[in-house]
């Protein structure tokens, strides 16, 4: 990979010199290092580097049609919540593109996703240390009026290699009121997609499958304030590489998803279902992890974003779970009593997801099982009801208030033995107050508290009770400074009523940002959209810099 | 034109695919034919593993699979590793006291970075390494097919005798080629049928069996050298003669457990020195790689 980066340099050197005054470069930079110090109370360890560091540059070059870019990582060594095999330094990514007459080829790099992901996405996440990115050829291709074609072949990263299997890949969409010129209201969009995974075969026992396929079907119907979203997927027989006749599993893969949303002028609401049954897809089966994961489950529950809401979340389950999504907006007209002068703002969401009856499908030589598809009466993983109230009182106070209760089942999402914790319930409680003290100074204060309780007896306990505050003073446009603290006060476990503060300090000019913080962080789980990582507990001094042109 | 060069190509895409129809099991493997000469190359599985880990036990069982497959080729070696996994509770509770852990257990791990990266991981001869020398339980049988094919550089033999507690125990080495490099030879004590608490997916078992489980090393961690010159020749042979006194060893443990190991409990006796076998093995030191591994019971060799 090393030579092919140096040959995209020397490429782009020379595109550069010869392009000076009619082609753009932009590009982004991004530094995080973090010191780790030992704190026995919180199970921190002290990383031996004393600080370590990730860091990545951006750089693409646009002209016309025409566009190629790089990016230039450096794990020196990577902080303590990556992966450890992301180490050293790097140009993983580089790609060059263009489009002509319709047709778009790239080569290189490419990140790709095929409907909702049900079948097929590659994606970065930096904040979970996940990047799949393909490398590859990619075409895309407008067939007729209201029809694309996309078509991919190549290999996903994992760290700075890539995993052993080839995927190739190709999906269609067609807009049948542009291609067939309707006049309707409704509007119509179906998409196919389909996507097939190589990887050698060497099992001496089992006959394994080389090519492993699956295919999705997709349908948009939009009519005014209306919209209809489903999906369905189905992936064949994808056994591990295992000579033990429990573990390899021939049964198929499925998964649909479907939402159906209405929304006017202040008031929406969407009613989402969705299930998945055996449908992981990874880029190598012999191996584990997310960074060979190429497929993703949307997620049904709300992403919150307030520390305590988020203290327990919802990871997907792409192997079995079914869940059901209820979410309603609505504005209290200005005005009115409820609304005061500048009105409220009500969001309702509750989320439910459970396991499917029996588990996972199974097919071998001796079992063949395959459970029930709507059954909403299994094993919970994860519930979420919570309302959120957002009002501007006047011009200089603004608040959001969230009250919620979740149920966590820390034992199966966690990967605990059924009866270490069992599941959790927790009552959540969040005050974000803004005031506005004068031109350019803004105080905000958050106020947050959770109460949980442990819904069966468990051989451990849970953290029991929690409490946080956060006061963030800005002077825009330049500085800011925040000051939190996270007060376990409910643990059951006395020398474990710790308190994390963190103090965080920020200077934003232009196009440059750099923050300094330093405190300590829980031992948790951190999602996003679903996917999520185990962040370990630390205490140390954090720099961060951001900066773009 | 376009459309239909486009089209065929999209039409080869779908047809890449495979529906796999029962039965699956399509052959035993028959494991690898033994030629004519003296010895063939053995496999050593070092499975890094932990009483409290839930999914540790399906490792240990795909070893013994792939085990039943090769046969003796494949010689299986568990280290209880690490503070999350490997860790004994208190002696007040009344389970998963037990500890299981070693120095040398430490050392490696530390060394070779496994627990870290989460259990179970395996290192089959400890090929890959730095990088991808952990392995998943899902790679090690490639892995283990891409050693068979290798050439046997090294034959070891294994002899030993044993009055009760004192054990000579004398290992041969004999090249099979002109090789040069630097040798070392590593030689360990296991414990079979040790029954006692095992986390095994949702059951707590206390039954479970732990096989080949890692009680000792008679060398240092890093072994001795094979030979004295790095230039090898073929037919050569070398002898390493080591005495050991199995309490003592015993002891070396027991004590290593409650005054240096996290949380340790000093519960690592035990031994039942009808279990104990003998495991030696010589690896490159310019990369670790094991070349040849051996196995002998201790007290009926």
């Amino acid at each position: 990979m090393k030579n092919i980066s140096l040959g995209f340099i020397l490429f782009f050197l020379s595109i550069n010199i010869f392009a000076q005054n009619n082609g753009e470069i932009h590009g982004d930079f991004d530094l995080n290092m973090q010191s780790y110090i030992e704190d026995a109370t919180i199970n921190a360890v002290a990383a031996d580097e004393v600080i370590r560091n990730n860091s990545f540059l951006n750089i693409i070059f646009t002209k016309n049609n025409f566009s190629a870019g790089l990016r230039y990582e450096s794990y020196l060594n990577a902080l303590l919540d990556y992966d450890d095999d992301f180490k050293g330094n790097g140009i993983p990514y580089r790609f060059a593109t263009y489009s002509i007459e319709g047709l778009e080829v790239t080569a290189g790099n490419f990140y790709e996703q095929f409907g909702s992901g049900l079948i097929f996405r590659s994606y970065e996440e930096k904040g979970l240390g996940i990047d799949n990115a393909m490398d590859g050829i990619r075409l895309k291709y407008k067939l007729l009026k209201g029809i694309s074609l996309k078509t991919f072949i190549g290999k996903s990263r994992t760290y700075f290699t890539y995993a052993d299997g080839i995927f190739r890949g190709i999906d269609g969409e067609i807009d049948l009121n542009e291609t067939l010129e309707l006049q309707s209201k409704t509007r119509y969009i179906f998409g196919g997609s389909f996507i097939s995974r190589y990887q050698q075969r060497n099992n001496p026992v089992f006959e394994l499958p080389q090519n492993v396929g699956l295919y999705a079907g997709r349908l948009n119907i939009i009519n005014g304030g209306w919209n209809y979203y489903g999906e369905y997927a189905y992936k064949i027989n994808d056994p591990v590489n295992s000579i033990q006749e429990d573990a390899v599993n021939y049964a198929s893969g499925n998964a649909f998803t479907s939402s159906l949303t209405f929304s006017k002028k202040g008031f929406g609401i969407t009613g989402e279902i969705h299930r998945a049954d055996n449908m992981l897809l990874l880029s190598d089966r012999d191996r584990i992890g997310k960074a060979y994961i190429m497929n993703y489950i949307p997620t049904l529950s709300k992403p919150h974003a307030y520390t305590l809401l988020a203290l327990y979340p919802c990871a997907t389950q792409a192997m079995g779970e079914l869940g059901v999504q209820l979410d309603i907006f609505y504005k209290i007209k200005k005005g009115s009593l409820l609304g005061g002068k500048y009105g409220t703002k009500l969001n309702l969401n509750f989320s439910r997801i459970n396991g499917l009856k029996g588990g996972t499908s199974i097919l071998n030589d001796n079992v063949n099982f395959t459970p029930e598809i709507l059954s909403f009466n299994e094993e919970l993983y994860y519930s979420d009801i919570n309302l959120e109230v957002n009002k501007k009182v006047n011009k200089r106070i603004r608040y959001n208030f969230v009250i919620a209760n979740q149920t966590y089942n820390k034992d199966f999402l966690e990967g605990k033995t059924p009866g270490e914790y069992g599941v959790i319930n927790s009552t959540i409680g969040v005050l974000d107050l803004s005031y506005k003290i004068k031109k350019g100074h803004t105080l905000r204060m958050e106020v947050q508290t959770l109460i949980a309780k442990q819904l069966e007896t468990a051989s451990k306990k849970e953290e029991g009770d929690w409490v946080m505050a956060l006061a963030e003073y800005t002077i825009s446009p330049n500085w800011f400074f925040t000051i939190q603290d996270m007060y376990n006060y409910g643990n059951d476990d006395e020398s474990k009523r710790l308190h994390y503060i963190n103090i965080n300090f920020g200077f934003l000019k232009g196009a440059n940002r750099f923050s300094i913080g330093y405190g300590k962080k829980r031992e948790g789980i951190f999602c996003v959209g679903g996917v999520c990582k185990l962040v370990p507990s630390s205490n140390g001094l954090n720099l961060n810099i951001t900066s773009s042109f | 034109m376009k459309k239909i060069i486009y089209s065929l190509f999209l039409l080869s895409i779908i047809s890449s695919c495979e529906v796999i129809e029962g039965p699956y099991m399509t052959g035993n493997g028959g494991g690898v034919d033994t030629n004519s000469n003296q010895y063939v190359k053995n496999i050593l599985i070092e499975d890094f593993t932990g009483h409290l880990c839930q999914n540790c036990p399906d490792a240990a069982r795909e070893l013994e699979a792939i085990h039943d497959l090769y046969g003796s080729q494949i010689i299986g070696l568990a280290l209880h590793v690490g503070s999350t996994f490997a860790r004994p509770y208190p002696l007040s509770q009344p389970k998963f006291t037990y500890d299981f852990r070693t120095k040398w257990g430490e050392e490696l791990d530390n060394f070779f970075n496994i627990s870290d990266a989460g259990l179970p991981k395996g290192m089959i001869n400890r090929i890959d390494y730095p990088g991808d020398h952990r392995k998943n339980k899902g790679q090690w049988l490639a892995s283990v097919q891409q050693e068979l094919d290798k050439e046997v550089v090294f034959g070891l033999n294994i002899n030993s005798s044993f009055d009760g507690n004192n054990s000579i125990i004398d290992i041969s080495t004999d090249a099979l080629k002109d090789i040069s490099g630097d040798y070392k030879l590593v030689v360990c004590l296991t414990e079979n049928e040790i029954t006692n608490w095992q986390k095994d997916g949702v059951i707590e078992d206390e039954n479970y069996i732990h096989n080949h489980v890692l009680r000792s090393l008679i060398t240092s961690a890093w072994g001795d050298d094979v030979s004295l010159s790095t230039n090898i020749s073929n037919g050569e042979s070398y002898t390493h003669n080591y005495s050991v006194n199995l309490a003592d060893l015993e002891n070396f443990n027991i004590d290593y457990s409650n005054n240096t190991l996290f949380q340790g409990n000093g519960e690592s006796g035990g031994w039942n020195q009808n279990n104990i076998s003998i495991l030696a093995y010589i690896y490159d030191n310019s990369n670790y790689e094991i070349l040849q591994v051996e196995y002998a019971s201790l007290a009926t060799n």
